[in-house]
């Protein structure tokens, strides 16, 4: 069952040119979907139309059956996004703002604190919780918001670049964090990335944009079979120079 | 979901305890400045008060006033006799056809009490001209004050009063009883001059400096609170959560609000005991409807008979609930534009340098026709830069108070409407930028030039 269908997405910030055109393809669930593209694709602006961040000039998209141009508020109840290059607020302590974010999502008590418990194991900031994240690393926020990105196990993460700014090893964690629990846990995710081999090693499944343009959708063995190709780039590279 | 929570991460990320400091600071700093300032204006007051004359209407036919003088003659004081032949007590042609500032009036009956050992009655008037800070550091009198009498009268009392009994002693502290008139508006009403002058100051300084303050603030913190959610790249993630764009923006306003109200609040009182430590007592009497403690008083019992909301009206300068309740509602009207504009524009900043060049026109905006209304009357102005200060919404709110003493309705009715229609246009443009794209997608004109299209990878078609 699909968790996410878009339907001939488009969008467009200046007359003339479309940043986003007639975009369709599905997440299901318990799947990790990845768009892949060049800087200036229309990555972010697919995701931040299917967050409801943005509206579509034309096109839909439905998320647990509810439409993002139609119900915005119902879409975001099911859920989360985590931006590019997004931080978090400066003043207040890591735990705070977990705790913050988790108050958005639950009125309940009990509820907030099993997401912020949640939040605090796969984080991996320990103590550091405690302190301002005005202190914080780059990395130290990318995992900070990652966790809160997951702890309300949302019908739908997006991810937009979601291991840009971590060292090796910090991105590898965090791939096996999401592999995880899209496995265990059955949780979809939409991610957005220009690391093929990030994605070769993530997702179940692809599409390749550019120029605002989807150009390919499908499993990643069965796009590197019909290319001919040893990997996700050279698919690309195919693809892409058409 | 939860819009307390919401609104308590505003309040938490505005109050800093930088911010609660500085607030702290501007307060103190005030009071300071205040007890500096009084020290040195205390001591020019003392100069001008021995000028060696005495300015006084005798209505009293006994013999104790007539010596009274005499003595005073004696000792080298330069005595002005006037006259006064009008009816009741209106005094504000005797001072304005001798060009002065005050007069003390010895009414019937001076002599008969105070030889008898009462308290002798005596009437005080002084004159208020026009609005403003020169007023109030100037409002000196002339011609003698009431405390000269009474130290005369205090004595008289020590030399002829020797066996003292209990209502004695009560005389002797306060030999005479002051009843104080003020002049203004060429209209004359038993209340005491420091209330009337602290009126005026309220309409033409407190008032304004107030509403600037405010304005000031709140639209510093609401563009604070938006931008920096834009800048420090938080706004997305809050905005796709499960909560309504119009509570984060509501959540915002009112943390704004409550924030300058405090940080004016705050620099409001530094500045009242400023002006308190600087003038004497002024802004208390002002703010306390009741008699007037200036110097000339502390040593003399006064009687106050009239009420002095109705001695403010009877010089027309008086106030009412109503106009007080339309006084608040065209500040309230003025903050919701500012806070309107200062949303628009703060949703525009990308970074901090841009945030500092967009407080600019709200600056702009509320300081000119705050420091115009504080030191000039726009209505004598010409007819464009009368245009153009009108044409600034803020103007109207600082001129509504002076606009609802003066009777000014025309004035005051149509910058509301004005402003009505001002707030309308705005919050429309407010919300319309908050609940589409244009929250993400509007920039500085200036930056669009920095348009960034290259790519790493994939340059050819
Ligand atoms: N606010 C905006 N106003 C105008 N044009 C925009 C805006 N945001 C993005 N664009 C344009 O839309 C196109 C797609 O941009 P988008 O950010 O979606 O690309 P992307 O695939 O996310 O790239 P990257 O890998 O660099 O993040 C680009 O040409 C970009 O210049
Ligand atoms: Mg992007």
């Amino acid at each position: 069952m699909a968790v996410l269908s878009v339907n001939g997405l488009t969008k467009c910030y200046k007359k003339g040119t479309n940043a986003v055109e007639n975009v369709s393809f599905e997440v299901n669930e318990g799947e990790i979907f990845a768009l892949i593209g060049p800087n200036g694709a229309g990555k972010t602006t697919t995701i931040r139309m299917i967050a409801t961040l943005l509206t579509p000039t034309q096109g839909d998209a439905v998320v647990n059956g509810h439409s993002i141009v139609k119900e915005p508020a119902k879409v975001r109840e099911n859920i989360t996004y985590l931006p590019d290059e997004a931080g978090a607020y400066k003043t207040m302590k890591g735990i705070d703002y977990l705790y913050f974010m988790a108050g958005l999502f639950s009125s309940d008590k009990a509820q907030i604190e099993k997401y912020v418990e949640r939040a605090v194991n796969m984080c991996g900031l320990g103590d550091r919780l405690e302190e301002k994240i005005n202190g914080y690393s780059r990395g130290m926020i990318r995992k900070l918001l990652l966790s809160r990105a997951v702890m309300t196990r949302p019908s739908l993460a997006i991810l937009d670049e979601a291991t840009s700014g971590l060292d090796v090893i910090n991105a590898l964690e965090i791939r096996k964090t999401i592999k995880k629990l899209s496995r265990e846990e059955g949780m979809s995710f939409l991610l957005s990335s220009h690391n093929m081999l990030e994605i070769e090693y993530v997702s179940d499944r692809v599409g390749i944009i550019s120029h605002g343009h989807l150009l390919e959708v499908g499993r990643i063995d069965e796009i590197k079979e019909h290319y001919n190709a040893a990997n996700l780039e050279e698919v690309f590279e195919k693809v892409v120079n058409v | 979901m939860g819009f307390g929570n919401l609104l308590k991460k505003e309040l938490g990320q505005l109050l800093t305890r930088q911010a609660i400091f500085s607030m702290i600071f501007t307060m103190a700093l005030f009071i300071m400045l205040g007890q500096v300032m009084g020290n040195t204006m205390g001591k020019l007051d003392e100069l001008d008060k021995n000028d060696g004359t005495i300015t006084l209407i005798n209505l009293d036919t006994g013999d104790l006033s007539k010596k009274m003088l005499d003595d005073f003659r004696a000792e080298g004081t330069e005595v002005k006799l006037l006259s006064y032949s009008g009816n009741g007590d209106d005094y504000s042609s005797v001072l304005e056809e001798n060009d002065l500032k005050s007069i003390l009036i010895i009414p019937e009956g001076f002599s008969a009490d105070a030889e008898s050992g009462k308290s002798a009655k005596l009437k005080f008037v002084t004159k208020v001209t026009g609005t403003g800070l020169a007023n109030m550091i100037d409002s000196g009198t002339d011609g003698g004050t009431p405390e000269m009498i009474s130290d005369y009268l205090q004595k008289y009392y020590h030399d002829n009063f020797l066996d003292v009994t209990e209502e004695q002693i009560e005389t002797y502290e306060a030999p005479s009883t002051v009843v104080q008139f003020t002049v203004a508006n060429g209209r004359t009403a038993e209340i005491a001059p420091e209330m009337v002058s602290g009126m005026l100051m309220a309409v033409s300084v407190v008032m304004p400096m107030a509403i600037f303050f405010l304005l000031m603030m709140a639209s510093q913190m609401i563009m604070t609170a938006i931008s920096t959610e834009k800048i420090d790249k938080t706004l997305e993630t809050l905005l796709s959560s499960p909560v309504s764009r119009i509570g984060v923006l509501v959540a915002k306003v009112v943390a704004a609000i409550v924030v300058a109200l405090l940080n004016a609040l705050t620099t409001m009182i530094g500045f009242a005991f400023y002006l308190n430590g600087m003038t004497g007592n002024k802004m208390v009497s002002m703010m306390n409807v009741g008699p007037a403690s200036s110097e000339i008083n502390e040593a003399i019992n006064e009687a106050v008979t009239t009420n002095p909301v109705e001695a403010l009206m009877q010089l027309g300068i008086g106030i009412s609930g109503g106009q007080i309740f339309l006084v608040f509602l065209e500040l309230f009207i003025g903050l919701a534009i500012g806070l309107c504009a200062s949303l628009i524009i703060g949703a525009m900043a990308t970074d901090i340098q841009s945030l500092s060049t967009l407080l600019m026109p709200v600056m702009i905006l509320t300081m000119v026709p705050f420091f115009i209304t504080m030191f000039m009357d726009i209505n004598s102005m010409g007819i464009v830069p009368k245009m153009i200060l009108y044409a600034i919404p803020f103007t109207h709110t600082y001129t509504a108070l002076n606009n609802l003493i003066f009777q000014n309705h025309a004035a005051f009715i149509g910058g509301l409407v004005y402003q009505l229609v001002f707030l309308g246009a705005t919050m429309y443009a407010a919300v319309k930028v908050f609940t589409t794209d244009l929250l993400f997608t509007m920039k500085l004109p200036e930056k669009q030039a920095a348009g960034k299209s290259g790519s790493l990878f994939g340059k050819g078609k």
